[in-house]
């Protein structure tokens, strides 16, 4: 090896760099795209941060995108999504990016000055490398079943798949079960059209009106590159084991099989390297779908908060174990309600995060809850109805071409959010993305962005 | 305390007011929500805030006057009589000395009226700066009281009152515009109280902080240097008296504040009880490596260990005065420290030798 090779590998820039991965993640809906775009942009841009303590201090020096560390994971297309918001494009409108499938990765260099005296004499001008992880919320769900057996499974989906709102939904899965006979021997048509029921089933629970959170398995909706893999091919069964060869038994070994080729897969070679994790969560979105849609999310929240548990509840350590630090929940869209309901929107998911949070305060990693919007598209107004100021929001809702004042309801501070006799409390509408974001130098304008930011990366950046 | 008349709608909706369900409502019949908050910062209209409280009394409300013993009210009666006695004498010797020149001529009488004429006028004015000054120092800690309600109030939209009012205070200032052109590009209709107020703290008052620091840089190490070259102690003693009132002056003035002579000797006495105080509290550490600062100095140089320690104790007169003029208090995270002061000063003895 020749000396000039040796300086390539000891290079001083590099050696001093820091790494830090962050995970993005939230169910469909929620927001992922339109954050990490929102995130990259005004990282660029640094024009509206002042809660980022190495911005408002003036330590920040720049910041650019770099080619990401892992060849084999597809890139987040930020030019691709930012254009389609902007509107970029001659003739388009601005409008919300398409949805991503799948995992998506980009990594930006920060630049900046360390902020203690001691470490700048050692290192004038400090680099952060942040690499941006956007995965599917439905793959952390998928987290929990690592511990369950097909049994224990099938019988939790099955207890769930009884109740209201979800036993309409799951009707005709369920009527196949009733027909089927676990025991009987096993035949590929009959597990890919049990496997095709569940799965309508699953994507019935997603949709917009009934708005549920919690799928499992979570590549049934977001396949990725595995589309009719006979490792998607299988549904939860009633009744016992079977012998060998019975349906059971194919059933069960595409389970045991999706949990070691996908679940634990997608952990070591993505979750286990995460550094810091936010979860997005459409908190406005299960308010509209009513009370079910509240209560099926505190069940999906609260089972995505058991990974970070590492520590005392052990069932995760032998598996090298997560070393994220600090979890920031994050009800997204809060520009679709007026400001001063923000306070109570962040009341309501301390509530839904409730007891796992405080049990992962004590045993593992550092939990936060925050409303934030990654795009502001609207303002607060107010406005007199019946001698009542009252504040609501001003913007174009998706699909019309005029502005409206939308009053959606309050969300109620510390108490029931659906109180008794009130039907459709909550009408939160989406709303188009504002017709002149391109055209700033400052970045995208956003709803505490900057202090999501300074939870997750501050202490890198001091 | 809150004013009605800053909050248009409660944030809350009060349980006994009628439900309203959703609905929508033409665009034109909406009013901005931060039509305060943003015309106050835009325009930076009133001077200071019409001093909201009229309980503020003379003395700090939080620490009651303490009743006198006798002894001490049959002093403040002697004082009191002995200055009025004096004022009589002087009147009656001013009243005495006009009604003379006008018997010796007419013209030696006015040149007396109007020269008297223009001693009381100046006195008028005088007190009045005076007055305008204590009202300024009033105001700021009136701010502080509200920075500190808005902080842990968790409300919306109630801080226009006191961003108009902080901003007002420094708009003529051409160091800061660049600051407030920052802040008001920062402000926008999501923020709640407390972060607006965080906002106002870091964008505008930190730049403040800096300079300020600065200047207690500097006068700790004027005193350091004059007590250390000074042949007397008298000397000394004045210089680092009025170093420091003058140290006073400047900080207050940079927040703001621009106390007059009385407002600065009335900062100055509070500063000794918190300096009693903070010498005791401040921190174990402090102390000691001062002490031990001093007595190494000390054995150099008895007179530079002196110029250090007056230096250590100017630097902190300074950071007093800059807890007590600051309109928003120090969090736990931008206190100033000592330590660096300390260093500076500490260096002085091998900068002199």
């Amino acid at each position: 090896m020749r000396f000039s090779d040796l300086t390539g590998v000891f290079d001083v820039g590099t050696l001093l760099e820091t790494n830090v991965r962050l995970g993005v993640t939230g169910l469909r809906r929620a927001g992922k795209t339109v954050f990490v775009t929102a995130l990259v942009d005004n990282l660029l841009k640094a024009g509206r941060l002042p809660f980022l303590d190495v911005v408002s201090s003036g330590r920040f020096q720049a910041s650019r995108l770099r080619p990401q560390p892992d060849p084999d994971v597809p890139r987040f297309d930020v030019e691709g999504h930012l254009s389609a918001l902007t509107g970029a494009a001659p003739g388009s409108e601005p409008r919300w990016p398409d949805t991503t499938k799948g995992i998506g990765q980009l990594r930006v260099s920060i630049r900046y000055q360390p902020g203690s005296a001691l470490l700048r004499t050692v290192q004038p001008v400090a680099t952060l490398n942040l690499d941006i992880v956007d995965y599917p919320g439905e793959w952390l769900l998928d987290l929990p079943l690592l511990r369950l057996s097909f049994a224990e499974w099938s019988g939790l989906t099955l207890e769930l798949a009884n109740q209201a709102p979800r036993d309409g939904l799951s009707a005709l899965w369920r009527h196949w079960l009733a027909d089927i006979d676990p025991a009987a021997p096993a035949e590929e048509m009959a597990a890919r059209q049990g496997a095709a029921l569940y799965t309508d089933y699953l994507h019935a629970c997603r949709r917009a009106d009934t708005l549920l959170s919690l799928i499992q398995p979570g590549r049934f909706v977001e396949p990725g590159d595995m589309k009719d893999a006979p490792l998607l091919t299988f549904c939860p069964l009633s009744g016992g084991p079977g012998g060998r060869g019975s349906l059971w038994e194919l059933m069960e070994s595409r389970y045991e099989a999706y949990k070691t080729n996908v679940v634990r897969r997608f952990f070591t070679d993505h979750f286990a390297r995460l550094d810091r994790q936010i979860v997005l969560i459409d908190v406005l979105g299960a308010l509209n779908a009513g009370p079910f849609g509240m209560a099926d999310m505190k069940r999906a929240l609260e089972l995505s908060l058991e990974p970070f548990r590492h520590g005392a509840s052990g069932w995760f350590d032998w598996l090298f174990g997560s070393k994220i630090d600090r979890v920031l929940f994050a009800a997204t869209k809060a520009d679709h309600i007026a400001a001063h309901q923000h306070a109570h929107l962040r009341g309501l998911l301390d509530q839904l995060v409730g007891n796992a949070r405080s049990a992962i305060r004590f045993d593992g990693a550092a939990v936060e809850t925050m409303a934030i919007a990654a795009v502001k598209c609207t303002e607060s107004v107010t406005t007199e109805h019946e001698g009542r100021q009252l504040r609501c929001v001003r913007g174009t809702p998706v699909g019309r071409d005029r502005p409206t004042v939308l009053f959606p309801g309050e969300i109620p501070d510390n108490a029931d959010a659906f109180p008794p006799g009130r039907e459709h409390p909550y009408n939160f509408l989406p709303f188009r993305p504002p017709a002149d974001l391109g055209r700033d130098p400052r970045g995208l304008p956003h709803i505490r962005l900057d202090q999501a930011l300074q939870f997750l990366l501050g202490d890198y950046l001091e | 305390m809150t004013d009605p008349a800053h909050d248009p709608a409660p944030t809350t909706t009060p349980p006994s007011a009628a439900w309203v369900p959703p609905m929508e409502f033409a665009a034109e019949a909406a009013q901005p929500l931060a039509l305060a908050e943003e015309q106050a910062l835009l325009s930076a209209g009133a001077l200071v805030p019409a001093a909201t409280e009229p309980d503020a009394s003379e003395d700090d409300p939080t620490q009651p006057a303490p009743t006198l013993p006798a002894q001490g009210r049959a002093v403040r009666w002697l004082v009191g009589s002995v200055v009025a006695l004096l004022l009589l004498g002087v009147g009656l010797d001013t009243a005495d000395t006009l009604a003379r020149a006008f018997a010796a001529s007419a013209a030696l009488g006015i040149l007396v009226a109007l020269l008297l004429t223009g001693a009381g006028l100046a006195l008028v004015a005088l007190l009045v700066g005076e007055w305008r000054a204590l009202r300024r120092l009033r105001a700021i800690e009136t701010l502080r009281r509200d920075a500190e309600r808005l902080t842990l109030g968790q409300r919306h939209g109630t801080a226009g009152s006191f961003a108009g009012a902080l901003t007002a205070l420094y708009t003529p200032r051409p160091e800061l515009q660049g600051a407030l052109t920052r802040l008001r590009d920062h402000v926008t209709d999501a923020h709640d109280d407390g972060e607006i107020v965080r906002l106002l703290d870091q964008e505008l008052l930190t730049p403040i902080d800096r300079m300020a620091h600065q200047r207690v840089l500097l006068a700790a190490r004027d005193t350091a240097v004059t007590t250390a070259l000074s042949p007397s102690a008298l000397l000394d003693l004045t210089v680092v008296l009025w170093r420091n009132l003058k140290l006073v002056r400047e900080i207050a003035a940079l927040y703001g504040a621009q106390p007059g002579y009385i407002g600065s000797v009335r900062l100055l006495r509070r500063m000794l009880a918190n300096l009693a105080v903070a010498g005791l509290t401040e921190s174990a550490h402090h102390l000691a490596v001062e002490a031990l600062g001093g007595t190494i100095v000390a054995a150099i140089s008895t007179r530079m260990g002196q110029g250090v320690i007056n230096g250590l104790l100017t630097a902190r007169v300074g950071l007093t005065a800059m807890h007590l003029c600051r309109p928003i208090a120090f969090g736990p995270d931008n206190r100033p420290s000592l330590t660096r002061i300390r260093k500076e000063v500490l260096t002085l003895p091998q900068q002199l030798l």
